[in-house]
């Protein structure tokens, strides 16, 4: 009997004890997560979804008669679905290129916003029956000539919307100078401005931002059409099964079209929701930024290179700003000093992001029009400036006051002793907290990414959300901020044990 | 050559001096000596306008200043500044520039204000540095000196601008006694090479010996005044009197 036993049974037991193991160690938490999803968000009675309400019309955003109520055509959608599945729905805010990280994550249950049915995206989650078909629009400003289609796009400063379809479009046809939003708002505002010269986006968007006002016009048909789909985690079968079984039905029941004539966004198009077929995907291995480095630093470096000029030119800036403002606050008649301490006030007691803002959206408002990079430098020196006054001030007030008494006293001008005695003294003093500064501007300078500057921190969110390896792309570029930004620390040590007077 | 008229100077509302008249010839070296608080450093600072005087009047060597308010103008900022070249002054705590040598600390006026060529001021330096006795310091720093020579150093850093009159606001009291007698002769050198001094002292013995006259400070005026044999050993005032007993039992 022994003998006749196969002999690799044996084998094969710990083989299956091995991947059962393998499932309830590492896989099970998630499996049975997946299969009560549903039923926890119908236990819970609450559907939660991602999207992005800043400047989402007419998907979704705050209504301007009741701010305090959301409208748009894929809030009442949200709304029709969650009912479909019987629970409410309640809206989580999130940034619209962040939304598929969040999602997995668990911040929400779905993303339902304008969400494009790629391969791209299906790499990293699952994705629904397309509930809108949605096509490219090309706008520009209304005297704009000679731009009707795609490819009259090259060598045009074009603006999309961050991890679109239209940045993609573009990226794939090449030869076109991109500006990368963060919102729809900024680069219709940017493209008035003359600061580029035609913008690519979706369809309702464009409907919603660009068609009546008189300043812009659609370039050119519409083209280049895609679905937007419903994302869930790959592991939410059920959730995605119940999701589909409703968008086909209110797409039956004529739901879908009611809400999206409302919002003006009903076209022929829609049609092809009905025999709408899934195309087949193929799963790319997901890419590892680590292992891959080659292809990956040299962009992540090219980032590193437009931080360290922003950041020197800006501390440049700083520092000269800084000098010039803490002279007038100490030694200027008396309305002068209160000029510049209103100044340090009020630069320090407000948000560096809304400076931003104001420098590059609000002064074109009043003729003044800067480049990115320009009110990058703007913003964030004379934001520094204020700091470095500060820190001259407490340099030079610590400073004895014998000191100036003697200088004085040999019949030095009052500047001649700021610059002979009190300054070359204050310097020593100042160095520290400055170079703290410099380090600190390093790491601020990634705020520009808001006014389209791709600098190091930018460029890493996208080459993150294209590839979904936030960790391995992550450490490289801590590593380049580092690498920039010790060195400065050694120096400063260095210069300050140089400039103390008994080393010499 | 200094002749100060009524100078008043209050601090909030403490009266400090209260009108004060002094006359005084070239070369002649005055001590001034009293109780701390009574006024003297601050008539001292009020002659090179490091203190404005409330009113009154100062003139050194043909220069007047009028007490009363805080220069505003360019104009008022030059004619004090005119005034200060004409006196040096050397402080209780040496106040001698540590970002720079001992040479340096003495060049740079010469060479900013006055606009003497570095190789004249540096030859103006020596030669002074020489006189104070630390000609081998000239490329330390105050830090490596000892109070003594810091002291040395930073009076001939106010000689390097050659004023016509020296003032001195108790330029040993920082010092250890081992160390005040370098300081004291060097000045006692400076008396005899006939500069013009006004001393604020509480070393009674140098004092005597230095003095061709001595002014008793009491509560902002002067009190007494008079050759130093006369001021020391037989006093007029009460006050005066008991005073030097005290100094004299405290050393």
């Amino acid at each position: 009997m022994f003998a006749l036993r196969p002999p690799s049974l044996t084998g094969y037991r710990v083989i299956y004890f091995l991947l059962v193991s393998v499932a309830v160690l590492g896989g099970w938490p998630d499996c049975a997560f997946a299969g009560d999803h549903l039923k926890k968000i119908r236990k819970r009675g609450v559907l939660l979804w991602g999207a992005d309400a800043e400047g989402g019309a007419p998907y979704v955003y705050p209504d301007p008669q009741k701010p305090e109520k959301f409208i748009g055509f894929e809030f009442e959608l949200a709304e029709a679905l969650a009912a479909k599945l019987g629970v409410k729905a309640r809206l989580v805010q999130n940034q619209w290129d962040q939304l598929i990280p969040a999602l997995e994550r668990g911040n929400f249950d779905i993303i339902l916003n304008g969400l494009e049915r790629t391969s791209d995206n299906q790499q990293r989650i699952a994705m629904s029956q397309p509930y809108f078909v949605y096509a490219q629009q090309i706008v520009t400003r209304e005297a704009t000539r000679g731009i009707t289609r795609l490819e009259e796009l090259g060598g045009k400063r074009v603006g999309v919307l961050s991890s679109t379809a239209a940045q993609r479009l573009l990226e794939e046809k090449g030869g076109v100078e991109l500006k990368i939003y963060p919102g729809n708002v900024e680069s219709l505002r940017d493209l008035k401005a003359g600061r580029i010269e035609a913008v690519l986006l979706d369809l309702p968007i464009a409907q919603y931002y660009a068609k009546d006002d008189p300043a812009l016009k659609f370039a050119g048909a519409p083209f280049a059409p895609g679905y937007y789909a419903i994302g869930v985690r790959r592991e939410d079968l059920m959730l995605l099964a119940a999701i589909n079984e409703a968008i086909k039905d209110l797409d039956n029941n004529g739901m879908l079209e009611r809400i999206y004539r409302k919002y003006g966004v009903w076209d022929e198009r829609q049609a092809l929701l009905k025999n709408y077929q899934p195309d087949v995907i193929m799963h790319r291995k997901s890419v590892s930024a680590l292992r891959e480095w080659p292809k990956f630093l040299p962009l992540l470096l090219r980032g590193a290179a437009t931080t360290v000029e922003l950041s020197v030119l800006a501390m440049a800036l700083a520092m000269v700003a800084g000098l010039f403002i803490v002279l007038v606050r100490l030694y200027a008649i008396v309305p002068l000093q209160w000029l510049a301490k209103a100044y340090v006030e009020l630069v320090r007691g407000t948000p560096l992001l809304i400076q931003l803002f104001l420098i590059y959206y609000g002064l074109p408002q009043i003729g003044i029009r800067l480049n990115a990079f320009v009110a990058g430098i703007l913003g964030l020196g004379l934001n520094y400036a204020a700091s470095e006054a500060e820190n001259y001030r407490a340099g030079i007030q610590a400073i004895p006051r014998g000191q100036t008494e003697a200088a004085l006293a040999l019949g030095m001008s009052r500047w001649q002793t700021l610059h002979h005695v009190v300054l070359p003294q204050a310097v020593r003093v100042v160095i520290p907290p400055v170079t703290n500064d410099f380090i600190a501007m390093f790491k601020d300078s990634s705020i520009v990414s808001v006014i389209t500057m791709v600098e190091l921190t930018k460029v890493y969110g996208m080459l993150a959300a294209s590839t979904y390896d936030y960790i391995g792309l992550g450490l490289m570029t801590a590593g380049i901020y580092f690498a920039l930004s010790y060195p400065s620390s050694i120096f400063a040590n260095w210069l300050g044990r140089k400039l103390r007077y008994d080393h010499r | 050559m200094i002749i100060v008229e009524k100078l008043v100077k209050s601090y909030d509302s403490k009266r400090v001096l209260h009108g004060i008249d002094h006359h005084q010839q070239p070369g002649e070296t005055v001590v001034l000596i009293g109780p701390s608080g009574c006024g003297k450093t601050t008539f001292l600072r009020c002659l090179n306008q490091l203190e404005v005087p409330d009113s009154g009047r100062i003139t050194i060597n043909g220069l007047t200043v009028e007490g009363g308010q805080h220069p505003n103008s360019g104009e008022q900022h030059e004619q004090q500044r005119q005034l200060r070249l004409r006196a040096g002054m050397v402080f209780q705590s040496f106040n001698l520039f540590p970002h720079l040598t001992a040479m340096q600390n003495i060049t740079r006026a010469p060479m900013v204000v006055r606009g003497m060529p570095p190789k004249s001021a540096e030859d103006l330096a020596l030669k002074l540095l020489a006189k104070v006795g630390l000609e081998s310091k000239a490329h330390s720093h105050p830090c490596h000196l000892s109070g003594g020579q810091q002291q040395r150093v930073a009076i001939a850093r106010a000689l390097a601008m050659e004023p016509q009159v020296m003032l001195f606001d108790e330029p040993t009291s920082a010092l250890d006694p081992e160390l005040r007698g370098e300081v004291l002769s060097v000045m006692r050198q400076l008396a005899e090479d006939g500069m013009t001094m006004i001393v604020v002292t509480h070393e009674m013995q140098f004092a005597r010996d230095i003095a061709d006259r001595v002014l008793f400070f009491e509560e902002g005026s002067i009190t007494e005044s008079g050759p130093p044999e006369q001021l020391f050993l037989s006093p007029q005032h009460e006050r005066t009197r008991e005073f030097l007993r005290r100094v004299t039992l405290r050393s």
